[in-house]
């Protein structure tokens, strides 16, 4: 609808250059901050060097929590097995978009297979992990932290923001969420994590706030948790402020027939010049745990979320961005082979991911799961090690060749982009 | 709020010395650590070692804090009474608590009530009659209409029911006179986690929660095997479906993982294994039962036992794990001490509460008198959680009641914990976990919430139907009729046809106008919380405790909120404040326009990063 309309960025408003807006910022704006009210906010100095960093690869996790069921989603419509296992419940031929005689996208998801035909979306068969867990609790944290069956304490995505960039830069890392995921937790990195943008503020009168604007000022810090909460505080007072401008004027720009769930924070942050090289977004209220009667749930929940996905790039193409920013989708497993008694499945192991966008080769990766060779119970057996994807995206596509510092061993990666 | 258990009157003669003089002015951030040596150190903290703060710290932790009184007659006490007049509360009457009052939803024909919407209405088009309400003659057109109503309609109740007993449940917090009792039982219901949102059944979780009172601080050995038998723990980890033949190993794997001993203490057999001796564990609505012909009768070995075992044996056996009381120690340790553990301390602890065989008390005791519990390590070392943080805020500021504007429930979302709806099995994460930059700030809003009410933006959520369900209901009020009213609003936003073939459209009934008819219904039963702002008086407490200035008013304030001290050039900051809106330093002067100005050095203080610790 406004495609030919370009977002106005934080530093258009008032037609200063960003160069410009930092002096400004420097000497220090006054009592914008809380309000919203200054054309920029003087903490944008602060976070000037990492503005340099937005310029190279930005990467987007859309963890489809609930564990999608890989087999209704990129479905092996070929291989009869998968009607042997799924009588009433395996989608049908006539449901599918076929991308080979073998493949093909569950037939609502319109908005990947777009991405499909232009090249801009890989598959990534098979992808799971020795000694699978069953529960959506230690599978995801599995996922998070990129280390299955141990004690690590930091995420792969936050052990990631730390490597690429060691001196710990604000806002360089973004989890839209209520809570943060494990997945972001870093040593030198506090992530910027909200999920409403515009509630993002503080309530407060106008005489409260310059004392607002001095909170946690000077103080120094007396124990390990009050440092932590005096860098919280910090981060706070630097993200949200742009956050909330950001999204102010995405508001006016965006394109309003696409629905986005929470991708939409992720673009309005993007347009306006955000310092964040990683964002993390976590499906909310997921429809995906189906043990029950799952066909029409699935169905409409994997639309929604291709329909997103689609809808992200064709504002990241408005924006001239689609090259350098890629998206993964993954979940904690998928489901079991065989549907159940309930015309559902259970909670499953190997699955297949998605990464799209961002220059990526389109086509299939790593080879398909048996559905005939069954293990663990009626299950996939993964031919893929998740960390592979990992390592692709840290290496290939961020452009940090020591993967093995983040994932703590060598992953090959699988030649995603060239 | 001040029926607080005094030893003797001595002490209480003590007390009234103190409070009429200045003492409460005199330091207002009494922040005081016990030596760095004192960290993994059980011996008791001594009598000369013993002070305001660290009172202030006891109560924060084994409580919900309190106001400077309640502080000052733990003070007055040694530490060993002091944690007494905690830990052993059965002598405290706590008649005045109210039990929850039901709204009345719910009658013998839920008692069955079906997992799901297709079993509901496919087992009424089998029996014509499903959850009490016959279907209508099938000539007349939707006739399931009826049954998916009242399908709805429990789910709506019981959602709305929970957010009382929510309230219900903070009401003692903030009421009782044994805070340890519902700060355990706080803790029980973040460690057997269970979730209405899944259980469907306000009345299991109510009973849940009771059963942790009265065990808060009792036999550990008897809540485990209390808990197993527990009608919302036995739905939640669907003990309906373990069966003898086709065992589910739900229960029996948390029961190891989460509840008793940690990972890495038993093997997948023991968990297969367990589950065959809890087969046949059931519930009869309200009741526990076992149902012997579906329970597994042979033999079973487990941890290394074999026999006939039945869930009882189980959880005998593990509690006979050395691991099991040391998972426990640990985890109650890290609730109430600090996360970081060293592994000869957990064995210390563990080793305490073995050797008394479960009980609770001497543990509580042991860790609370402990030197370790008041040194550096211990201080400022714990995040306060949501339900924590905002009944603490409440005590602090000498409410009367947990107030009805901000509704409690919205706010505890809002910072990251729902009561009765714990995330998962596994309970809320604590610690650094309920902070993130988006729910600091959030912190400061609830305060400014509570603080300044916003009595023209507030909705009472339980009648939020500004969704779906409302737009069908209002459509259908103002005479549309059915498929106009059912139809999407964004119809022409949606990017595929697909949505239509997706859609719900049954002919048998129709789901959307069950939403709006089962909300309507529940409503009109639901006993309404009262929307009242929370009753507290700032002037009146600055002035009890004897501030006479600007200085001392902030002074005051942030000893009664405070602990960790906040830098001087906020604290100057918040005096100049209240001298610019005050006009004057003068409190005498100021008398009869202090609270707002009172309220907004509050809010201030409340939103500091020091305020999130305890």
């Amino acid at each position: 609808m406004t495609m030919s309309h370009r977002g106005k960025k934080l530093c258009d408003q008032s037609g200063v250059s960003r160069r410009q807006a930092l002096k400004i910022g420097a000497q220090g704006i006054g009592l914008g901050i809380l309000g919203g009210i200054s054309p920029l906010p003087p903490m944008f100095g602060a976070t000037s060097t990492a503005l340099a960093a937005t310029e190279g690869k930005i990467l987007v996790v859309f963890e489809w929590f609930g564990g999608y069921d890989g087999l209704s989603t990129f479905v092996p419509y070929g291989d009869d097995a998968l009607y042997r296992h799924r009588p009433n419940i395996g989608v049908r031929e006539s449901d599918v978009i076929k991308v080979d005689d073998h493949f093909g996208f569950q037939r609502s998801m319109l908005g990947m297979h777009r991405l499909w035909d232009e090249g801009n979306a890989a598959v990534i068969h098979g992808a799971g992990y020795d000694q699978p867990s069953f529960s959506h609790f230690a599978s995801s944290s599995y996922w998070h932290t990129g280390a299955p069956n141990s004690g690590e304490p930091y995420g792969w995505y936050g052990r990631t923001a730390d490597a690429l960039d060691p001196t710990g830069t604000p806002n360089f890392l973004v989890n839209i969420s209520a809570t943060q995921s494990l997945a972001v937790r870093a040593r030198d990195h506090v992530p910027v994590v909200f999920a409403d943008p515009s509630g993002f503020r503080r309530d407060l009168f106008y005489p409260q706030r310059p004392y607002f604007e001095q909170l946690g000022n000077g103080q120094k810090s007396r124990t390990d948790t009050h440092k932590f909460l005096l860098d919280v505080n910090q981060s706070a007072r630097e993200a949200s402020a742009l956050v909330r401008q950001a999204w102010e004027n995405y508001n006016t720009t965006r394109n309003g027939d696409l629905r986005l769930l929470d991708l939409d924070k992720v673009v309005a942050l993007i347009e306006n010049d955000f310092p964040a090289r990683l964002y993390y977004v976590r499906l909310r209220n997921s429809l995906f745990d189906t043990h029950v009667n799952q066909q029409s749930p699935h169905n409409r929940q994997v639309q929604y979320c291709s329909d997103a996905v689609w809808g992200f790039f064709e504002e990241m193409k408005r924006i001239g961005k689609q090259k350098e920013v890629a998206i993964l989708i993954h979940s904690e497993f998928g489901r079991r082979v065989p549907e159940n008694t309930s015309l559902g499945t259970d909670h499953g192991t190997a699955n297949v991911s998605f990464v799209l966008g961002g220059g990526v080769t389109g086509g299939q990766y790593s080879t398909p799961p048996s559905l005939t060779d069954l293990v663990l119970g009626n299950n996939l057996q993964h031919t893929t090690d998740f960390r592979r994807v990992y390592a692709t995206l840290i290496e290939e596509f961020l452009g940090y060749s020591k993967s093995e510092n983040v994932l703590g061993d060598k992953f090959t990666p699988l030649s995603m982009f060239t | 709020m001040t029926r607080y258990y005094l030893f003797s009157t001595v002490v209480g003669t003590a007390l009234t010395l103190i409070l009429t003089g200045h003492a409460l002015l005199a330091n207002p951030n009494s922040w005081s650590p016990g030596p760095a040596s004192w960290k993994g150190d059980l011996t008791s903290i001594a009598a000369s070692d013993w002070n305001y703060d660290r009172a202030a710290h006891l109560l924060g932790r084994a409580g919900f804090s309190g106001p400077p009184e309640e502080i000052q007659k733990l003070a007055t006490l040694t530490p060993e009474e002091a944690v007494r007049s905690l830990v052993d509360y059965d002598g405290i009457p706590n008649d005045h608590l109210q039990p929850f009052e039901h709204s009345g939803f719910w009658d013998e024909s839920l008692a069955d009530f079906p997992p799901s919407r297709p079993v509901a209405t496919e087992l009424a088009m089998d029996r014509g009659e499903s959850m009490g309400i016959l279907v209508k003659p099938d000539h007349v057109n939707r006739h399931m209409q009826p049954v998916s109503d009242r399908f709805f309609y429990w789910l709506r109740a019981t959602q709305l029911e929970t957010r009382r007993v929510g309230y219900w449940w903070a009401e003692r917090m903030l009421d009782t006179d044994r805070p340890l009792q519902e700060k355990m039982a706080l803790f029980w219901h973040g460690h057997f986690a269970t979730a209405q949102n899944k259980v469907r059944d306000y009345r299991k979780m109510l009973l849940q929660i009771e059963m942790f009172e009265r065990h808060a601080t009792g036999n550990f050995g008897e809540l485990f095997v209390a808990v197993a038998k527990d009608p919302g723990m036995l739905y939640y980890l669907d003990a309906g479906v373990n069966v003898k033949g086709a065992a589910n190993e739900n229960f029996a794997r948390e029961v190891m993982e989460l509840f008793a001993m940690g990972v890495g203490n038993y093997t997948e057999r023991d968990v297969r294994e367990a589950a065959r001796a809890f087969t046949g564990w059931n519930f009869d609505n309200l009741a526990f039962v076992v149902n012997s012909s579906q329970h597994d009768d042979g033999q079973k070995t487990f941890l290394g036992h074999t026999g006939n075992f039945d869930g009882v044996d189980v959880l005998d056996i593990i509690l006979d794990q050395p691991a099991t009381a040391e998972y426990i120690a640990g985890k109650l340790y890290r609730f109430f001490v600090r996360e970081d553990l060293s592994e000869s301390l957990q064995k210390e602890l563990g080793a305490v509460l073995r050797d008394n065989n479960y009980e609770l008390q001497p543990l509580l005791t042991t860790i609370f008198t402990s030197r370790d519990f008041y040194s550096e390590a211990t201080y400022g070392a714990h995040i306060k959680g949501p339900v924590e943080h905002v009944i603490a805020m409440l005590k602090q500021l000498d409410a009367e009641d947990v107030p009805g504007i901000p509704d409690f429930n919205s706010t505890t979302i809002a910072l990251g914990q729902h009561l009765l709806n714990p995330p998962s099995v596994a309970g809320w994460a604590q610690g650094q976990s309920w902070i993130t930059p988006a729910l600091l700030q959030e912190r400061g809003n609830v305060a400014f919430d509570y603080l300044f009410p916003n009595v023209i933006a507030f909705r009472d959520p339980n009648f939020l139907s500004r969704g779906g369900d409302g737009t069908v209901g209002e459509r259908l009020r103002s005479g549309q009729n059915f498929t106009t009213a059912i139809a999407l609003e964004d119809e022409t936003a949606e990017m595929t046809a697909f949505n239509m073939a997706n859609r719900e459209r049954d002919e048998l009934f129709n789901t959307r106008v069950s939403g709006y008819r089962a909300w309507a219904e529940a409503v009109r039963k639901l006993i309404p919380t009262p929307r009242g702002a929370a009753r507290f008086d700032l002037t009146q407490i600055v002035l009890d405790a004897g501030a006479t200035t600007t200085n001392e008013a902030v002074d005051h304030l942030l000893g009664r909120f405070l602990r960790m001290p906040i830098s001087t050039d906020l604290r100057d900051g918040l005096v100049a404040l209240l001298d610019n809106e005050l006009g004057t330093t003068n409190l005498t002067r100021a008398q009869t326009y202090l609270e707002e100005p009172l309220r907004m050095v509050t809010h201030i203080i409340m939103s500091t990063p020091e305020y999130q610790i305890d």
